[in-house]
């Protein structure tokens, strides 16, 4: 299955990227974090969401989505 | 009638007319910051004629902040922000009752501040202050009003309304220090602000008349660049929620990276203060600012304890003084601050008071 990545904020500098495209499959949002997490080591550095389908949804839900976003939270006022 | 005139183009729409400009004039907000997202949050709810409108902010204008809080002039550096803008919004509508906060929000003054107004709008570029609004605003049941920023990047929500979520239920873990940079750390685009105020003054409208879609479980997240505009669901989370009514109070998060009082703006400085300076730079760095006589950051904390000056550090950017005096803050030496501006600005500075004293 094809899904796309979509970057936010500082992570589009932690990773280079503004989105990308992965045709791996992962089991949950867990297992795609934590591939990410290998892929892009300075992700380790923030805290970031993840929501599938445009739903913020937890790292144990089942990964079914084919739009995945990946936000960290802003300051700045 | 002259409230008819001025409201004429609210009225008129059948959604508001004038029970709902009744509704907008027995509405008292909080606008908590009255920077970048508060100045034009700030115009627009005192055009709408909103009754009340209360603004805290312990900042100055410095000349760094008018690129984008648009409701200062350069008449107004070194000047109480808070004091700036009632004079302005009087001028735009003397009809708005403004409550002046010429300080900071704190885990001390918090509810009595917030318990007053009955929506709260977040304008705040610290992570500490947010939760700790987020926290009262579920301990009171106030309504939140989110926005924050990146760049060319926006994030705005509605928190605690009718019992829907709150800033915890989307971001449970506050970010260690240094993780995600603040406003004075990192450029953002001077529009970016200005667009995302506005949308919490719409939302603060939404509410208090109870039109069309509240952003309330729901993060718009707006992207300047590439018109890309990204409405996310989020679910309430009942235990973030349950953790701080059981606590009774708000939770104070660790990050206080960007709290307040340890930065000054050379606008805020004038020539007659007596300064004792220090150079956090490395030592080939220039200008070389050798007349100020600085000390260096190795500078002894018994010497710094004695000193009866205002200590001041610099550097090149404003980010490794910050660090410094974070530092020294942490051993005790309370009358020390960090120049926002850097080495060059402050240069400058110093050259324009030589040639107003001799001249």
């Amino acid at each position: 299955m094809e899904m796309k990545l979509r970057y936010f904020g500082q992570l589009q500098e932690a990773t280079g990227k503004k989105e990308e495209v992965l045709t791996d499959s992962f089991e949950s949002l867990g297992n795609l974090r934590n591939f990410l997490l290998k892929q892009y080591p300075k992700l380790n550095h923030v805290h970031f969401k993840m929501a599938q389908n445009n739903k913020i949804d937890i790292d144990s839900s089942p990964l079914s989505g084919n739009l995945i976003d990946l936000l960290p939270p802003f300051s700045g006022g | 009638m002259i409230m008819e005139t001025r409201y004429q183009r609210h009225i008129q729409l059948s959604e508001i007319g004038p029970n709902g400009q009744e509704k907008i004039k027995k509405a008292k907000i909080l606008v908590i910051g009255a920077g970048g997202l508060g100045c034009p949050a700030l115009q627009y709810l005192t055009a709408a004629g909103v009754g009340t409108l209360g603004i805290m902010d312990p900042d100055h204008i410095s000349i760094s902040n008018l690129q984008r809080q648009i409701l200062f002039n350069e008449n107004d550096l070194g000047k109480n922000k808070v004091l700036r803008a009632k004079k302005y919004l009087k001028t735009l509508n003397p009809d708005v009752k403004v409550l002046t906060f010429p300080f900071a929000l704190t885990h001390e003054n918090a509810e009595q501040y917030i318990s007053v107004f009955d929506i709260i709008i977040d304008g705040t570029d610290n992570f500490y202050t947010r939760y700790l609004i987020s926290d009262l605003c579920v301990l009171l049941n106030k309504v939140m009003i989110y926005g924050a920023l990146y760049k060319f990047e926006g994030q705005v929500s509605v928190f605690n309304y009718n019992n829907g979520p709150s800033y915890r239920c989307l971001f449970p873990y506050p970010p260690q220090v240094g993780e995600i940079p603040n406003c004075s750390e990192v450029g953002i685009l001077g529009v970016v602000p200005g667009i995302i105020g506005v949308y919490q003054a719409t939302e603060a409208i939404k509410v208090i008349l109870g039109l069309g879609e509240v952003l309330s479980g729901k993060l718009l997240c707006v992207n300047l660049l590439s018109h890309q505009n990204t409405l996310l669901d989020f679910e309430k989370n009942q235990k973030e929620i349950d953790q701080i009514k059981k606590q009774g109070k708000a939770i104070p998060i660790e990050n206080q990276d960007c709290f307040i009082d340890f930065e000054v703006s050379l606008s805020q400085l004038s020539s007659e203060d007596k300064i004792k300076w220090i150079d956090v730079r490395e030592e080939d760095e220039l200008p070389s600012l050798s007349h100020l006589n600085p000390l260096s950051s190795s500078v002894s904390l018994d010497l710094l304890l004695d000193n009866k000056q205002k200590i001041i550090a610099f550097c090149k950017t404003g980010k490794r003084s910050r660090a410094y005096v974070k530092k020294m803050k942490n051993k005790g030496i309370g009358n020390c601050f960090s120049l926002k501006e850097g080495a060059a600005q402050l240069n400058e500075w110093v050259e324009k008071i030589v040639n107003y004293n001799d001249t």
